[in-house]
């Protein structure tokens, strides 16, 4: 009972805290829709050719509730068929990334060695846009891993530099002392490496997962298998359909979906801060 | 120490977790009965996604048929006129702005339009005539044309030819196709009465009698020749797909060296300026919403889509060829019929053209559902 009460009274504290930030971000949100019906409504009334391409918020609206139960130019799949099949894509380039990004990270951080080979092709490859990659992963891996494959080329990076950099921002003195206090290098890399790397690695599961996400309608533009997604249906509502309502609507999925998932590995990362003492 | 290794135990569990839940989303499902699944990519493509064996089969336009027979990867299991005889295919469309345009000289673009179907019919007799005379020169001229324009080998192009038709008509079963292939957009939610209705069509006949207008071609068969071009400082800027073998009419048209120095356009008093060729028809429908095409060779069902939910401005004034996709299985696959698809990928241009349609309506004739994979 009076836990309960704790953990109202808690929570109220938190939002009496916060309020200001909360009506801020409301007013903006009210403040966006307000220009983008404004926007929509002005195109319309002046005749322009270019109104088709701005539907107003409220037809947007009705794109978006609808699609859940039904989808235009699609038989029998609906939004949550495109959601759980981009998020699967998403969430298996993710685990990849982060399966090779951490220890490629590690490795290249701590030995200079490691570092010394993999810089070259890390720095080539890493300003090249995933989206450039589209054509060769679909059609060397396949249509079924070739966009997973798009989608880990977009969170690898992030997650490897955030690591590598970790490693490297370890302090000399904690590793000077552990080696006076007789630790060998392995106990170095468990017990002071790895703890320091760990906030690096959160940050960088932080940044990969939104840019997983921005990569998915590029990786799901040509040659897909594993169901249609978002990506797939926003350039076909959009380039093939012409039904631009349906395209904002499928967006604004996507913007979501992005900011839950970023949402959770940030609360993710704080949690583990506090549990392991760190912060 | 024992922190440290739960924190690695959490790491590698959540990986596992993520990567579980990943798999049984794009898994989910597993297959329905009596499916055909479908991915969708440019013809281009086709034949090299079938050759990887990506996908059983495809069905696209030609010469992306014959291409893969030809080149021995591929066989024809079926031909769409066997799906639907005669259906229409590429059309000619033209800008409404076009139409009200004033050359001077009490010349408008409606005249202009009239002239150039008078060209555009006389081309497509002159490809009936050279198809139906293989051992004449002008036989050798249209594979000669059509091969530089489709960049593929004469050999693919006399393959393809044998089952494209060309035709200017706008007859009774041409609209009624078209009306049939609104009518499944409509089914398919694509398109709405209210879309209909907004711009002043009562149903989808009046949409298809108003939109294809057959008057131009009609005035069209009492054009004469003319020594004077009509439009000299304004060029009709045309439309068209790049390799598209539907719309060798227009290639013809505008040739001048197989025809003494003077193109059938300029035969008809028209200065007609090809476009850079577009990737498909939503692309050049894109090109008559943003002004940069007056007259344009299309498939139809981009025509009507883009049309209706994108208010484009345009007529459909005359047809450009009849049939000539076909679906294609690999050579050594023992695909024999379309049930031997079930289960499997086909590859189509998109779910809004004529050969996803077509290929939608034999399979459901057969109770085969057609869905994406």
């Amino acid at each position: 009972m009076r836990a309960r009460a704790d953990l109202t009274g808690r929570l109220l504290r938190v939002l009496r805290q916060n309020l200001p930030r909360y009506v801020l971000g409301a007013v903006a949100v009210i403040a966006f829709i307000a220009l983008w019906a404004f926007v929509s409504w002005y195109l319309q009334d002046t005749g322009s050719p270019k109104a088709i391409y701005v539907p107003s918020p409220a037809r947007v609206a009705d794109a978006f509730f609808g699609s859940f139960s039904l989808l235009p130019g699609l038989e029998e799949i609906t939004m949550w068929d495109l959601i759980s099949s981009s998020l699967g894509r998403v969430l298996l380039g993710y685990a990849i990334a982060l399966v090779i990004g951490f220890p490629a990270g590690l490795l290249m951080g701590s030995y200079w060695s490691a570092d010394a080979l993999g810089r070259p092709i890390l720095e080539m490859f890493r300003p090249i846009p995933p989206l450039a990659w589209v054509p060769v992963f679909v059609f060397v891996f396949g249509a079924l891993w070739g966009p997973v494959g798009i989608v880990f080329l977009g969170a690898f990076f992030p997650i490897l530099i955030n690591v590598m950099f970790g490693v490297k921002s370890v302090d000399p003195s904690l590793v000077d002392a552990a080696r006076t206090l007789g630790a060998r290098r392995r106990d170095i890399f468990v017990k002071v490496t790895m703890p320091t790397t760990i906030p690096y690695l959160m940050t960088g599961l932080k940044v990969g997962i939104g840019i997983a996400w921005m990569c998915i309608v590029a990786a799901e533009a040509i040659g897909l298998r594993g169901g249609a997604g978002l990506g797939y249906y926003i350039s076909l509502s959009s380039l093939q359909f012409g039904l631009w309502p349906q395209t904002y609507a499928t967006m604004i999925v996507i913007g979501i979906l992005s900011m839950v998932t970023t949402g959770l590995a940030s609360l993710l990362e704080q949690r583990f801060y506090k549990w392991s003492g760190m912060k | 120490m024992d922190k440290k290794i739960a924190i690695l135990a959490i790491i590698v569990a959540a990986i596992v977790v993520v990567a579980g839940i990943a798999a049984i989303l794009l898994t989910r499902g597993g297959e329905k009965e009596d499916t055909v699944y479908y991915t969708t990519m440019a013809p281009s493509l086709m034949d090299t996604w079938l050759a990887a064996n990506q996908s059983s089969g495809y069905i696209a336009w030609e010469p992306f048929a014959s291409s893969a027979v030809v080149a021995g990867t591929g066989r024809v299991l079926l031909w769409s006129d066997e799906i639907m005889p005669n259906h229409p295919c590429c059309v000619v469309v033209v800008s409404n702005s076009f139409l009200a345009q004033d050359f001077g000289g009490g010349k408008t673009g409606k005249n202009l339009t009239t002239n150039f179907l008078r060209a555009h019919m006389d081309a497509t007799l002159w490809i009936n005539d050279a198809l139906a005379h293989k051992d004449g020169s002008n036989y050798s001229k249209l594979i000669n044309m059509a091969a530089a324009f489709t960049q593929r080998s004469s050999a693919v192009v006399e393959e393809a030819f044998k089952h494209v038709r060309y035709d200017y008509g706008m007859n009774a079963s041409f609209r009624a196709a078209l009306a049939e292939f609104t009518e499944m957009y409509m089914s398919y939610s694509l398109v709405t009465n209210e879309t209909l209705s907004g711009l002043g069509y009562s149903s989808v006949e009046d949409f298809v009698s108003k939109y294809a207008d057959g008057t131009y071609l009609g005035a069209a068969g009492s054009v004469t020749e003319t020594p004077t071009i009509l439009n000299p400082a304004t060029p009709i800027r045309l439309g068209y797909l790049g390799g598209d073998l539907h719309q060798v009419a227009q290639i013809v048209a505008l040739n001048e060296t197989y025809f003494e120095g003077t193109s059938m356009f300029e035969k008809y008093g028209l200065n007609v300026k090809a476009n850079t060729p577009y990737l498909n028809g939503n692309a050049e429908m894109a090109g008559f919403k943003n002004g940069e095409v007056d007259v344009g060779y299309l498939g139809a069902p981009p025509a009507i889509l883009k049309r209706l939910n994108e208010a484009i401005g345009t007529t459909i004034v005359a047809q450009a060829n009849i049939e000539g996709s076909g679906l294609v299985v690999s050579a050594s696959s023992d695909v024999e019929s379309l049930h031997d698809l079930v289960g499997k990928i086909v590859a189509t241009p998109g779910e809004a053209s004529i050969q996803h349609l077509l290929l939608k309506i034999a399979l459901s004739k057969e109770g085969i559902a057609f869905l994406k994979g």
